[in-house]
């Protein structure tokens, strides 16, 4: 950040109070985000009858088994490869196939665009819990229930509504000029597109990747319905099946999701590393 | 560019997925029988039963597939109407059968399972189709409703097991001035509401005798029997947890688990979970003695049959599943059924070596009971219990009471109810 | 250093920057992937409505037959206008607490020198755990038997706020919508970082050495240039709203309780698509979900037009 040092210090006192009553209330809020989490963090490493008989209490010390039983009889080791290939596919694919799509829309001014701009628009407002069933006799019809391709181009399908949207803002934000030097270099539309409006719409591409991710990698209903052989199960089925009609083995469902959401974490942590790297390097040349 | 490279990785990828994948095709003789539940916390002991009948049958595999029971509607509808489905699928009972029979997804057994005429006429109904009377499933559990109690804490209080209205009171009287919350009800989850209300209302309002007087239409829920019934209910939340509805279901089932509440109404489907959950609770069930003015003497046991086990009319293995469905309905089933999972089978002739379960067995062959809502008032919409769930709990919000609640029930199955003179 | 920002309307209009051709290739392979595997089975959920359903099976055409039931039967008569209202306003108090606080904290963080992404991370964190199991933590979290917030409250003496938060239809819908900002948080944040960084630093130095204050700053200078992030945050607030399902579900159940105080239209589908007695529940359920769809879409276009319109015309 620039240093405006001349003019700054005459309001530095207040200045640095409120800095401190900002971070006091950042500090604050990390509590209040991370409270419900740490409840499930811990009970992962205690039993389900201990949470039962006392759902705030903590055992030393502290057990494993609930990770064990989670990865091996819960099959997660299998379930966390194919969550790793449908997810990555799927947001490869939206992601990549999006970029290009908003890019057209974001320099179109052709009414056909504006349309195609709302028609993707609308498969964001599509109820999910009423497409399952048309999508499965679609899949049906093309014999590929039970398989992870069929699974991973629903997805695809399901991430190019909110990608294009989100793309198309940031797109559409940069002036056209910018592309002005490399058209009168005589370079043709993709050139254009790939070495000048991509790298300035990093950050934008790495929102969309990471919002596209968490929410395939933690559905489970697509999944539930669309495939049948266990080898074939993600993670978040796999979590399903901890759910009973009306006992939850609760430990064993934390422990499992402490499995499946620490990738995510591991993730958001690399891909906002982008965002970041993105805004001080790419908005600010 | 490295993306490029990442690209081309997962189209790869994604093309060798299926033969990564592929499950091994069986070429001779062996035949896979799919089995779908929505019962995941069944899971393992089903695949001991089924271990039995696959020794006895060395090329029938049987593949046991649970769901999450709150998608599992959408997952029937999609297996049963797609290619490869499942072959035999456990289904919900009375009302929610009738979207497959009605869509013909399933097979009539009638005729076709002997085993059928092993199982007592009323527990038969849950498995029909509404309209065509036929049966469409195999039932594998039925179910009852009653008191649970800690016996230890009965005895530290010097409680015995309540023969009369007066004493059931006085007990909760004494449990309430110990400190110790008397029944342990959880009023934030609707759907159980009706279950455990009818453990206290059904001896009130007279169990089958109402239910006939109701489907031949000489009395309706209006009847100052039934709203006695009610507000009997309404009453006990003086001895139930603070802020009742504020207190979930599992918070409930963990206020008895914890020795913290000394009793709890439910349905004979909590006692394996209890037992499994703390082994040294010592749990022992006793009726609800209903109170002077009511119509049946002696408590009563309501009972309903919990689903069945139907075959899918889209079943590429017909004969073989028809087959294991014949074994299903076999003592030999029931029995390991009510062993492993400590639940009744509607079967005859199974023995309960669980002594609690055998006790609310006999209470239920003695006194029985409807589960009256689900069993007649769940073929159209609004349902019984989508108008007593949010309605009980609506009494115990003090927002309506019981004439009010009565009435809104009358007035809403009344839009489809026709009475059967 | 950037070339100078954009000056006065856009001269150029009408003219296609990119060929036709050209456009047409960059949105085939997302046409093509949406058309077959979102688009038409759209149409065919939509086309559910128009038909009446003997349980699973199709049966005869009946037009606009399930849309009127929608308005005239009971128990939809008076489910669905009080859901519908529910989405309303939780869809309202979203766009104030997402707009305010996540732009607030966007806003902090941007000026902070260090600890950026660790915050930024931490308050994404719930968004990354499955909605099921927010609900339930929540409820924990808030149960008047065993919750740690009441017990909290009871420490520090504020024992007239240990309310059973769930159990009260007065408080619960302020739960859920505390809680779904609660999830939601870490996308504005990021979201509005973005743009933030986007704002070119020149131009807040030339504001600052004109003499405005921070606030004015905020307000002439980076607010309209962050306008695009608003209408995002915005819509996409506005379909989550209309749609939520997980969270409602996982914190009051498929009746919306307590007395129905948290029913939301996408559980009212639910239960009349799975729960209810009425033979023809994909016909209702269907015709349900087409008419909130068609509302998202005419509002959401309608939004987005005024909004873009308004974005063009400052540029």
């Amino acid at each position: 950040m620039r240093n405006f040092s001349t003019w700054q210090n005459t309001s530095e006192k207040p200045k640095r109070l409120g800095n401190f009553v900002v971070m006091g209330l950042l500090i604050l809020y990390s509590f209040i985000a991370l409270g419900p989490l740490l409840l499930m963090v811990v009970g992962s490493f205690r039993t389900s009858s201990a949470i039962f008989t006392n759902p705030l209490g903590f055992e030393w010390p502290p057990s494993v088994q609930s990770f064990v039983k989670a990865w091996d009889q819960a099959h997660f080791s299998v379930y966390f490869l194919n969550s790793i290939l449908v997810t990555v596919s799927s947001v490869l694919i939206s992601t990549s196939v999006s970029v290009l799509a908003a890019y057209a829309l974001a320099r179109s001014r052709a009414r056909s665009m504006r349309i195609l701009e709302a028609t993707f628009l609308s498969g964001l407002m599509l109820p999910i819990q009423l497409a399952i069933v048309p999508i499965f006799h679609l899949l049906d019809g093309f014999n590929m229930i039970d398989s992870l391709p069929g699974l991973i181009l629903v997805y695809s399908a399901a991430g190019i509504p909110f990608s294009v949207f989100v793309l198309v803002a940031f797109f559409r934000q940069l002036p056209e000029d910018l592309e002005e030097a490399s058209v009168i270099d005589g370079a043709s539309a993709f050139r254009r597109f790939w070495s000048v409006m991509v790298p300035l719409v990093r950050p934008a591409i790495a929102a969309v990747a990471i919002f596209r991710f968490v929410p395939v990698w933690n559905d489970f209903l697509y999944p539930l319905i669309l495939l049948r052989s266990s080898n074939h199960y993600t993670l978040p089925v796999g979590l399903a099946s901890f759910f009973g009609q009306y006992q939850t083995d609760w430990s064993l469902l934390f422990a499992g999701l402490v499995i499946t959401t620490l990738p995510l974490i591991i993730l958001f942590l690399l891909a906002s590393k982008q965002v970041i790297a993105g805004l001080t390097a790419g908005m600010g040349k | 560019m490295k993306r490029s490279r990442l690209v081309a990785g997962a189209v790869l990828l994604a093309t060798l997925a299926p033969t990564l994948y592929t499950t091994s095709a069986h070429a001779d003789t062996e035949t896979t029988l799919n089995v779908w539940s929505w019962r995941p916390e069944d899971a393992s002991a089903y695949k001991d039963i089924f271990a039995v009948y696959e020794a006895a049958h060395p090329n029938i595999k049987v593949n046991f597939q649970t769901y999450v029971a709150t998608q599992y509607p959408q997952i029937l509808t999609t297996g049963l109407t797609g290619k490869n489905g499942p072959d035999i699928v456990q289904t919900q009972a009375y009302g929610r059968l009738q979207p497959f029979v009605l869509g013909g997804n399933l097979v009539p057994l009638n005729g076709k399972v002997s085993g059928l005429s092993n199982i007592a006429t009323a527990n038969l109904g849950g498995s029909s189709g509404h309209i065509d009377g036929k049966i469409y499933g195999v039932p594998f559990a039925t179910q009852t409703i009653q008191m649970f109690y800690n016996k230890d804490i009965f005895a530290k209080y010097n409680l015995s097991v309540p023969k009369t209205w007066a004493n059931f009171i006085k007990n909760n009287d004494t449990l309430k001035k110990a400190g110790v919350i008397p029944m342990s009800v959880g009023a934030k989850d609707t759907f159980l509401l009706p279950l455990i209300s009818e453990a206290f209302t059904s001896a009130v309002y007279g169990g089958p005798a109402f239910e006939r007087d109701v489907l031949s239409g000489n009395k309706t829920f209006e009847d100052p029997l039934y709203v006695k019934a009610i507000s009997t209910f309404a009453d006990m939340k003086e001895y139930m947890p603070d802020n009742v509805v504020g207190v979930s279901y599992s918070d409930s089932q963990t206020l008895f688990i914890s020795e913290r509440a000394a009793m709890f109404p439910g349905g004979s489907f909590e006692l394996g979970f209890f037992q499994a959950q703390n082994p040294n609770l010592k749990i022992g069930t006793f009726q609800i003695p209903p109170p002077p003015g009511s119509a049946s003497k002696t408590g009563l046991t309501p009972t309903y049959v919990d689903g069945s086990w139907s075959l899918n009319a889209k079943s590429t293995n017909q004969a073989a599943a028809l087959n294991l469905l014949r074994w299903m309905a076999s003592q030999q089933f029931g029995q390991l059924f009510s062993n492993k999972l400590s639940q009744m089978s509607p079967i005859r002739g199974v023995t309960f070596i669980n002594p609690l379960l055998a006790q609310m067995a006999a209470n239920a062959k003695r006194y029985p009971a409807p589960y009256l809502l689900i069993a007649d008032f769940r073929w159209a919409a609004p349902t019984g219990t989508d108008i007593m769930a949010p309605g009980l709990q609506k009494l115990f919000l003090g927002t309506t009471n019981p004439a009010q609640l009565a009435t809104a029930l009358q007035t809403g199955i009344s839009t489809w109810f026709k009475p059967k003179k | 250093m950037r070339k100078a920002p954009p000056s006065g309307p856009h001269t150029r209009k009408g003219g296609v920057r990119l060929s036709r051709s050209a456009s047409f290739y960059f949105v085939l392979p997302a046409v093509l992937i949406f058309g077959v595997f979102i688009l038409y089975p759209m149409f065919m959920a939509f086309s559910y409505a128009f038909f009446e359903w003997h349980g699973t099976a199709r049966g005869a055409f009946h037009g606009i037959g399930n849309f009127i039931t929608l308005f005239t039967r009971e128990p939809y008569k008076t489910d669905v206008p009080r859901a519908f209202s529910h989405n309303i306003l939780i869809f309202g108090a979203e766009m104030i607490l997402q707009n305010t606080i996540g732009l607030g904290i966007a806003y902090a963080l941007h000026n902070l020198k260090r600890g950026k992404r660790f915050f930024q991370t931490l308050y994404t964190l719930p968004y990354l755990v499955s909605s099921i199991v927010i609900g339930y933590l929540w409820t924990l979290m808030l149960s008047s038997t065993f919750g740690p917030v009441n017990r909290l409250l009871e420490i520090i003496g504020l024992d007239k706020f240990a309310l059973p938060w769930l159990g009260d239809p007065r408080t619960a819908i302020w739960v859920l919508i505390l809680v779904v900002t609660w999830q939601w948080i870490g996308f504005p944040v990021l979201l509005y970082g973005a743009a933030l960084g986007g704002v070119p630093a020149d131009l807040e130095e030339a504001a600052s050495i004109d003499g405005a204050n921070r606030r004015q700053r905020f307000f002439a200078v980076t607010l309209p240039l962050i306008m695009p992030a608003v209408t995002t945050v915005s819509v996409l607030g506005f379909i989550g709203a209309m749609e939520a399902f997980a969270l409602p579900y996982a914190l009051g159940g498929s009746t919306g309780s307590p007395a129905g105080s948290t029913d939301v239209l996408s559980l009212v589908f639910y239960r009349v698509a799975f729960e209810s007695g009425d033979s023809n529940g994909t016909g209702i359920s269907s015709a349900l979900a087409t008419l909130l769809f068609i509302f998202i879409f005419g509002a959401s276009v309608l939004a987005t037009g005024i909004m873009r319109r308004r974005e063009e015309n400052r540029t």
